[in-house]
């Protein structure tokens, strides 16, 4: 799960981002308006967090940009203004959720989560594929009933593939999903981790559409 | 010392009194002296006319020859007061009524003073005297010269004959002179009361402003008041101004400091950082601090809006589609029964800020539905929202309203919006009551000033 989060005050973008990647979220960080939205508009991610009052470019005129461009990420506002009217204008201009600072760091994460598994049309927390099993509201994944361990780059690829189980993801979309932006991406790395997944989970589950992309599948096993 | 009255009404007032009463006295002074020396003159031209007789009566001998002494129709009657006398060294002689002179008329004096240079004999002079009965007379009285000095000749005749016509043409005059005083007392009293009505407006405008029933004191205002209310009109512009001015401070301030805020509540929630939530707690209140402020300087100026119509039902429903995201967790479905035209005077941001918080709530404790329906009920509406949620107890119902005070500690601010919510109802001239809702839960009622007839566009 990659996240855009476009906030300006450094100490509290340094230490959220901290916070999420902890979370195993891959976080690229914009310090104002101007760069967040070009970032939003042009690069793909599972979510946004959006600080309203930014440098250069008002949060609510970024999100307003990013709608009226198509672009449906989900998005989180996170800001001082914390009036009802401000709320209504935060989600009238398309924000999906609103959370005011200073905000408890597990509440932006249990938000975050719930809304990319929404966007990914699942209404339950609980997703099954096969023997496993994502609790996309704790971030936990189970194999047979038992937890699955992964290490953060394991746990962005299979949550990728889990959101969008049966269906073919491409290898770009994955990338994109996996590696921070500023991240030096080895060619084959993908190739290697989809290699490690496979050995934790049974080498059937992920399918290998050639040319295209990879496919998490229930499969037959 | 205060002589004057400290009402425009009353100095004014007692200038046009004091002037009506100077003038009238005037006027009845001068009319009159004029009367009455119009009504003497005819007297005295009688009395004149005696003397002159008798000045050709009397002889160089100074002494009268009383056949020639010819008395006018008048002298002849006895007892009818008229009477003469001739006063000299070769003897005295008298006619009809006896009299003595009492008085010198002042005219007499300065007329002898200004005719210095001309013999004090040349014609006769007026005097006041009494004759044997007591009644007044008036005399004219003339020296003539003879060989055994001057002879004094002196006509007399009643008071009364110039009294009676001076009487009889005062009485209609003074009362003309007392019905036209009242006449002007009244006219001064509808001046006073026309001329000053402008002023009296001016301070019901005035109150309506300060009572928030309007913005502005009205400019269509006579020219002399005009000036004043451009002048009023800036002030109240001033203090809004500072006002706003303040209020964005203090909203600057809050903001400001919740960044950073932030920033130490999410440094804090790292491992290791804050292991018993002591610290977390001291943000989460200080954050409480800082909303709670935040809430106080958003509210408008108390009764300021009753000018204003906000829609109630986009009000709700933009509100709804918000708190469906923010508890999109949450299945609640919240059913609004909002006749579409119906508004309250309340500013749209405290509205969004009174029923968001009363919403967010009721979404916080309903299990599965909530209900808002709002009616007029005369100068109120009625916003209520119930919930299906456990509700809570009548012990409660009065705590939850006590600023800061948690009922519930599992979401984040929670029992912190209910109080804000009354805060804002109060200074917008409402209420918010809390009661049972019949499906179980919490039911909130807020009562708002519905707008004016004026407030209607």
């Amino acid at each position: 799960m990659r996240i855009l989060l476009v906030e300006d005050d450094p100490v509290l973008a340094e230490g959220l981002a901290r916070a999420l990647r902890a979370e195993n979220f891959a976080v690229d960080v914009a310090g104002n308006g101007e760069d967040g939205g070009h970032l939003g508009s042009t690069e793909l991610y599972d979510a946004a967090i959006l600080d309203l009052g930014l440098p250069r470019r008002d949060g609510v005129s970024v999100l307003r940009d990013w709608r009226a461009e198509g672009r449906t990420l989900p998005v989180l506002i996170l800001t001082a203004r914390d009036a009802w009217s401000e709320k209504v204008a935060g989600f009238k201009a398309g924000a999906d959720d609103y959370l005011t600072k200073p905000f408890r760091t597990e509440e932006v994460v249990m938000r975050l989560r719930a809304l990319v598994r929404r966007a990914a049309g699942h209404a339950g927390a609980r997703i099954e594929c096969g023997p496993l099993s994502f609790d996309a509201q704790l971030g936990q994944f189970e194999l047979d009933g038992l937890p699955l361990k992964l290490t953060a780059f394991e746990w962005r690829v299979l949550s990728a593939l889990m959101l969008r189980k049966e269906v073919v993801i491409e290898r770009s979309d994955l990338i994109e999903r996996v590696y921070e932006g500023d991240a030096d991406v080895d060619s084959n790395s993908i190739e290697v981790i989809i290699g490690r997944l496979r050995k934790k989970i049974g080498t059937d589950r992920i399918e290998t559409v050639r040319g295209r992309g990879y496919r998490l599948t229930a499969g037959t096993a | 010392m205060r002589i004057w009255p400290r009402s425009l009404f009353g100095r004014l007032l007692a200038v046009a009194v004091l002037g009506t009463i100077v003038a009238l006295a005037f006027a009845a002074f001068t009319i009159g002296h004029v009367l009455e020396r119009f009504v003497t003159r005819s007297l005295d031209q009688q009395l004149d006319a005696q003397v002159a007789v008798l000045a050709r009566a009397v002889g160089p001998d100074g002494r009268l020859d009383r056949s020639r002494a010819v008395n006018l129709p008048a002298f002849e009657e006895t007892g009818s007061g008229w009477g003469w006398r001739v006063d000299g060294a070769a003897g005295h002689w008298s006619q009809g009524a006896a009299f003595e002179p009492e008085l010198e008329r002042w005219r007499h004096h300065r007329e002898r003073r200004d005719d210095d240079d001309r013999p004090p004999q040349a014609g006769p002079r007026p005097g006041e005297g009494r004759d044997r009965s007591g009644e007044r007379v008036h005399f004219r009285q003339m020296s003539v010269p003879t060989a055994v000095g001057p002879v004094l000749l002196t006509a007399a005749g009643p008071r009364r004959v110039s009294d009676q016509p001076l009487v009889e043409a005062m009485a209609p005059l003074l009362l003309s002179l007392g019905v036209l005083g009242f006449a002007l007392g009244a006219a001064t009293l509808l001046q006073l009361r026309f001329g000053l009505r402008p002023l009296r407006a001016l301070r019901r405008d005035l109150t309506a402003v300060r009572e928030g029933r309007a913005r502005h004191i009205p400019s269509d205002q006579p020219a002399e008041i005009a000036p004043l209310a451009i002048e009023l009109n800036a002030l109240i512009d001033q203090n809004e101004e500072g006002l706003a001015h303040a209020r964005r401070h203090v909203a600057n301030l809050a903001h400001g400091l919740k960044t950073p805020l932030a920033a130490l509540a999410v440094r804090l929630a790292e491992p290791g950082r804050d292991p018993d939530g002591a610290l977390g707690e001291m943000v989460a209140q200080v954050d409480r601090r800082l909303r709670h402020h935040l809430g106080r300087a958003r509210a408008a100026a108390p009764g300021a809006n009753q000018r204003l119509r906000t829609d109630i039902a986009p009000a709700i429903a933009d509100l709804i589609h918000a708190l469906g995201r923010i508890h999109a967790e949450r299945a609640v479905v919240a059913t609004a029964r909002i006749a579409p035209d119906l508004a309250v005077a309340v500013d749209p941001q405290d509205l969004d800020e009174m029923v968001g918080n009363l919403l967010d709530n009721a979404w916080r404790h309903a299990r599965s539905t909530i209900d808002i329906a709002a009616a007029r009920e005369g100068p109120i509406v009625r916003i209520v929202i119930g919930d299906d949620g456990a509700g809570l107890s009548e012990d409660f119902l009065d705590e939850a309203l006590v600023p800061g005070r948690r009922l519930d500690e599992r979401g984040e601010g929670h029992g912190f919006g209910l109080p804000i919510a009354q805060e804002l109802a109060e200074l917008n001239g409402g209420t918010l009551t809390l009661g049972r809702a019949p499906s179980g839960g919490l039911s909130a009622t807020l009562a708002l000033p519905a707008p004016g007839v004026d407030g209607s566009p």
